[in-house]
């Protein structure tokens, strides 16, 4: 076991660094650039566009860019920054794996900054969405499965295959709709009531309206996969045999069934993590969320690298580590599977 | 049984996270909780608290340096706290914020030298303070005149290369030495994109682009940023010792980031929003009946909705040597602006809104008397005829005919590209334009771009830079009141060549080279002349088509008095006047 992970973990530094490759041409092979449409005059001017390519670094070729954003730029020989043609600055720059991820273009906050103001905000709405989802999702599963083809079978059913098919904005607008603007119940968004004090109960009220919109397509996704994972083992000749002992309906399903068709819903969760890390783009636009979700989008649409590089390669981390658990978790729960 | 107990390792995962989360962020223990104002309960503030208002916008200001970026929320915020030395109003007029009064020739402040260079000197107001107690001198201009200059951490701005230097007269008074004929000089430290930075606060080694301050700025304005949390929202608070007695009247004010327009619409509806800045017409229009939202309108727009014809062939840079089979010829250009019904595209996309503009100088000050051109289907029909542009195989489309540029039998038929950012009214004007041209002859095919692809520079792959396309529809205008800079980028011989400027139609006409330099002259009166000389060429030559301004609004709510839009400068410009009206 210790030696898998062991290889498992030497295994993603080739991996990671691959992808930071991959990632680092595709944000760039994209066309247009992130001086184009600066601003709002859509035009910028070329002199200044002039200074800020110096000044970020993107008057070099992608390869040197590459190399600073990887390793830094520190002990290169020095740069010409005010366009004399003279090098004579410094760079300052030490590259990710010495942990500096660079400026954001657009904010020249250290890039860190920027994700560490988010991250908190969207493990706490995402967590608390996937948690609620599962609430739901479990009894949901079982009892679709156990009663299949029933009417409350087929009722969640339906309203799963519209879980999933309804918008999460569309789903957001109309939420606020009622509870906001018809009912005067709840805010419209935001994570507390600016100003106020805290409290519990205005955190409550304002997770309410996102978690509701951000869960119902989660909710679908889970419980259709527990029903399905508990129809096949609800089937096998165990549960027969549990029943042939005379164990009540409630002790077969919860301590045998249910145990063996969760297994496989572990794994989906644990490759669901990177959603607790990346946000929800659409949920946290409708409800004024500062979340992970809004700031890649953003990152993306104005061409921040610095910022989408960080964004990715962190995803990219969460992502190959999320497999790894789900793999080692795996064989936690089904001690036929054996890593050696 | 060995599966739910090793279930309990899950359980940390989901909830560890969550608990972590809730300790995370929490808004700086600053305020009093009176502040806080249930959404239930939106307005009702007791007379004896504080007034506080709240303005949405979609996302974070970058900065409170608009010279920067300049999306306009780093503007809205930096009027807040900053100040520079003059400010233009909706209608135009330039007013002194830090000058004590504005340099002109009558009262000596501005020198002309027989070497067509010119001196300006200003005087700065006393009693301005920032807001650590340091009053604002003549070394803060200087200090952030030499902060934009430095070679490695400066930026350009419009006019900064006219100025050879600024001499420091006494702590109130400076000299700023043009080495040419600058007629911007009232609001090149201020307007809309500039301000005046602190010298003793500021970190020059930051640099101008990148410094702290520019994040947590040091107020000389009428408001003092509190906090800000990134991503949901930044405090303001009244400025106490700003420079003009008893004001500003609000006591707080907060922005906030709410980044779908549907939400800022129903918060300013159910009042918990005060001002959403840039409400585009179809929520003019369905604001209209609201009781509690009103919408302040400029006086005129700033962006025109416009024609790009490429002059030279497509993938080329030379009007002259490869010119563009149809675009090249001036009649053409002609019908495709006669046989567009600018009319039914306001009132049909925009609401009605849109107002027909045809020239570059419809806006105060500079507006010139070319009359409007007809919309006439038939008579554009006709001049392509005249052009040599005639349908004889009957498919409803033009071949060349004895036309001036295309091979006989060259099929009228180009790409017509626009941006996908701006959304469903440009699409669907984009659609109907095509409709219209197709009425007469021309077939468009469409093609929609995202914005950074259309405008990237030449190395980038540009496609306006790189001169491929043929006819292209997006909104332009400038800021401030000078077109001279505009007017410069958008057709002056040199802003063609690639990455030199937007001379992307190329329009190489040396008269316009000429006149432009003309415009270098502080009589205003032989400026608005040359303008409008400049005004009849470009109809006559017809560069660019030009077809509406889109509008410029802003809404807020009822109990907000003194709000007034404007597209000189961004709608906080007048901020320390807003009163809330119980």
């Amino acid at each position: 076991m210790g030696t898998y992970l062991i290889r498992r973990v030497l295994q993603a530094i080739p991996l990671l660094f691959l992808l930071s490759i991959f990632f680092f041409a595709l944000v760039n092979i994209v066309p247009g650039g992130p001086l184009a449409g600066y601003g709002r005059s859509k035009h910028i001017r070329p002199e200044k566009a002039a200074a800020l390519k110096r000044q970020l670094g993107l008057d070099k070729p992608l390869v040197v860019q590459y190399v600073i954003w990887l390793v830094g730029n520190d002990w290169m020989p020095p740069v010409d920054l005010d366009g004399d043609g003279i090098a004579e600055t410094r760079g300052t720059r030490r590259g990710i794996l010495r942990g500096d991820f660079g400026y954001s273009f657009t904010t020249r906050q250290p890039v860190l900054k920027e994700i560490g103001a988010r991250v908190p905000n969207t493990l706490y709405l995402m967590g608390i969405t996937i948690a609620v989802a599962l609430l739901a999702a479990i009894p949901i599963g079982i009892l679709s499965a156990i009663k299949q083809y029933s009417f409350f079978d087929i009722t969640l059913t339906t309203f799963s295959f519209a879980g999933q098919a309804i918008p999460e904005f569309w789903l957001g607008l109309i939420l606020i709709l009622v509870f906001y603007s018809t009912l005067s119940l709840l805010p419209a968004g935001g994570m507390y009531t600016i100003g106020a004090p805290f409290s519990v109960g205005d955190r409550l009220r304002h997770l309410v309206l996102p978690v509701l919109a951000g869960a119902v397509g989660w909710v679908a996704w889970y419980s259709r996969f527990l029903r399905s994972s508990m129809l096949d083992v609800i089937h096998q000749d165990y549960i027969r045999t549990a029943r042939a002992k005379g164990l009540s309906e409630w002790v077969v399903i919860m301590r045998h069934a249910l145990p063996n068709a969760l297994a496989p819903l572990v794994t989906i969760l644990c490759l669901d993590l990177p959603y607790l890390f990346a946000g929800a783009v659409f949920v946290e636009t409708i409800f004024s969320w500062p979340g992970m979700g809004r700031l890649y989008y953003q990152a993306a649409c104005q061409r921040d690298y610095p910022l989408l590089m960080a964004l990715l390669m962190i995803t990219a981390t969460v992502m190959v580590f999320s497999n790894l658990l789900a793999d080692l978790i795996y064989a936690l729960l089904d001690p036929r599977i054996r890593y050696d | 049984m060995r599966a739910i107990r090793s279930l309990c390792w899950i359980v940390p995962l989901v909830v560890l996270p969550i608990l972590v989360a809730g300790c995370g962020p929490r808004p700086a223990p600053t305020q009093t909780p009176t502040a806080g104002i249930p959404p239930s309960a939106p307005t009702a503030t007791p007379a004896a608290e504080k007034t506080r208002i709240t303005i949405v916008i979609p996302e974070d200001p970058p900065n409170f340096n608009a010279s920067i970026f300049d999306n306009g929320y780093d503007a809205l915020v930096m009027e807040l706290v900053l100040l520079g030395l003059a400010d233009i109003d909706p209608y135009g007029n330039v007013f002194p914020e830090l000058a004590a009064e504005l340099p002109t020739e009558a009262n000596g402040g501005v020198v002309v030298h027989e070497d067509g260079t010119m001196d300006v000197t200003w005087k700065l107001r006393e009693d301005v303070l920032w807001a650590d107690g340091t009053p604002v001198t003549a070394d803060d201009v200087i200090f952030t005149y030499e902060a934009i200059i430095d070679p490695e951490t400066g930026l350009w701005v419009p006019g900064i290369d006219y100025i050879d230097s600024i001499e420091k007269v006494d702590s109130h008074t400076l000299i700023i030495h043009y080495n040419t004929i600058y007629p911007s000089y009232l609001t090149q430290f201020g307007g809309e994109q500039m301000v005046i930075w602190p010298a003793h606060y500021c970190d020059p080694e930051q640099g101008f682009v990148a410094w702290d301050c520019g994040r947590q700025p040091l107020s000389d304005g009428p408001y003092i940023l509190q906090e800000w949390i990134t991503g949901d929202h930044l405090t303001f608070v009244r400025n106490p010792n700003y420079y003009q007695k008893g004001k500003p009247y609000i006591d707080e004010i907060l922005v906030k980031i709410v980044p779908d327009d549907a939400v800022q619409k129903t918060m300013l509806v159910e009042g918990d929003a005060d001002l959403m800045m840039w409400v585009s017409e179809a929520i003019v229009e369905e604001l209209k009946n609201e009781p509690n939202a009103k919408v302040s309108i400029a006086p005129s727009g700033r962006w025109v909705m416009r024609l790009f014809p490429n002059l030279a062939a497509r993938g080329t840079i030379d009007p002259k040597s490869t010119p563009h089979p149809i675009l090249s010829d001036v009649r053409v250009r002609r019908a495709i602006r006669m046989a567009i019904d600018v009319d039914t595209i306001s009132k049909n996309i925009f609401y009605g809104y849109a107002k027909p503009v045809w020239t570059e100088f419809f806006r105060e000050p500079y507006v010139c008397p070319v009359p409007r051109p007809a919309y006439d289907p038939a008579g554009a029909a006709a001049l392509l005829e005249e052009a040599g542009w005639k349908d004889t195989d009957g498919d409803g489309i033009r071949e060349c005919h004895g036309c001036l540029n295309a091979p006989e039998g060259y099929a009228m038929k180009m790409e017509f590209m626009t941006y996908a950012e701006y959304g469903e009214p440009l699409e669907l004007t984009h659609q109907l334009i095509a409709e219209q041209l197709r009425a007469v002859g021309i077939d468009l095919q469409l093609t929609v771009m995202q914005g950074n692809v259309l405008w990237a520079d030449y190395a980038s792959g540009g496609i306006e830079q790189h001169g491929d396309f043929d006819l292209n529809l997006w909104d332009d205008g400038y800021a401030g009141i000078d077109p001279t800079d505009f007017l410069w980028e958008q057709y002056h011989s040199s802003a063609a060549e690639p990455d030199a400027g937007w001379n992307v139609v190329r329009w190489i006409n040396p008269e316009f080279d000429a006149l432009l330099e003309e415009t270098y002259t502080l009589d205003e009166t032989r400026r608005k002349e040359v303008f409008c000389q400049i005004a009849q060429l470009l109809e006559e030559e017809l560069p660019c088509i030009l077809l509406f301004t889109t509008i410029n609004a802003d809404a807020h709510s009822a109990r907000l008095s003194g709000v007034q839009s404007t597209v000189n400068d961004i709608v906080t410009w007048n901020v320390a006047d807003w009163k809330v009206v119980p």
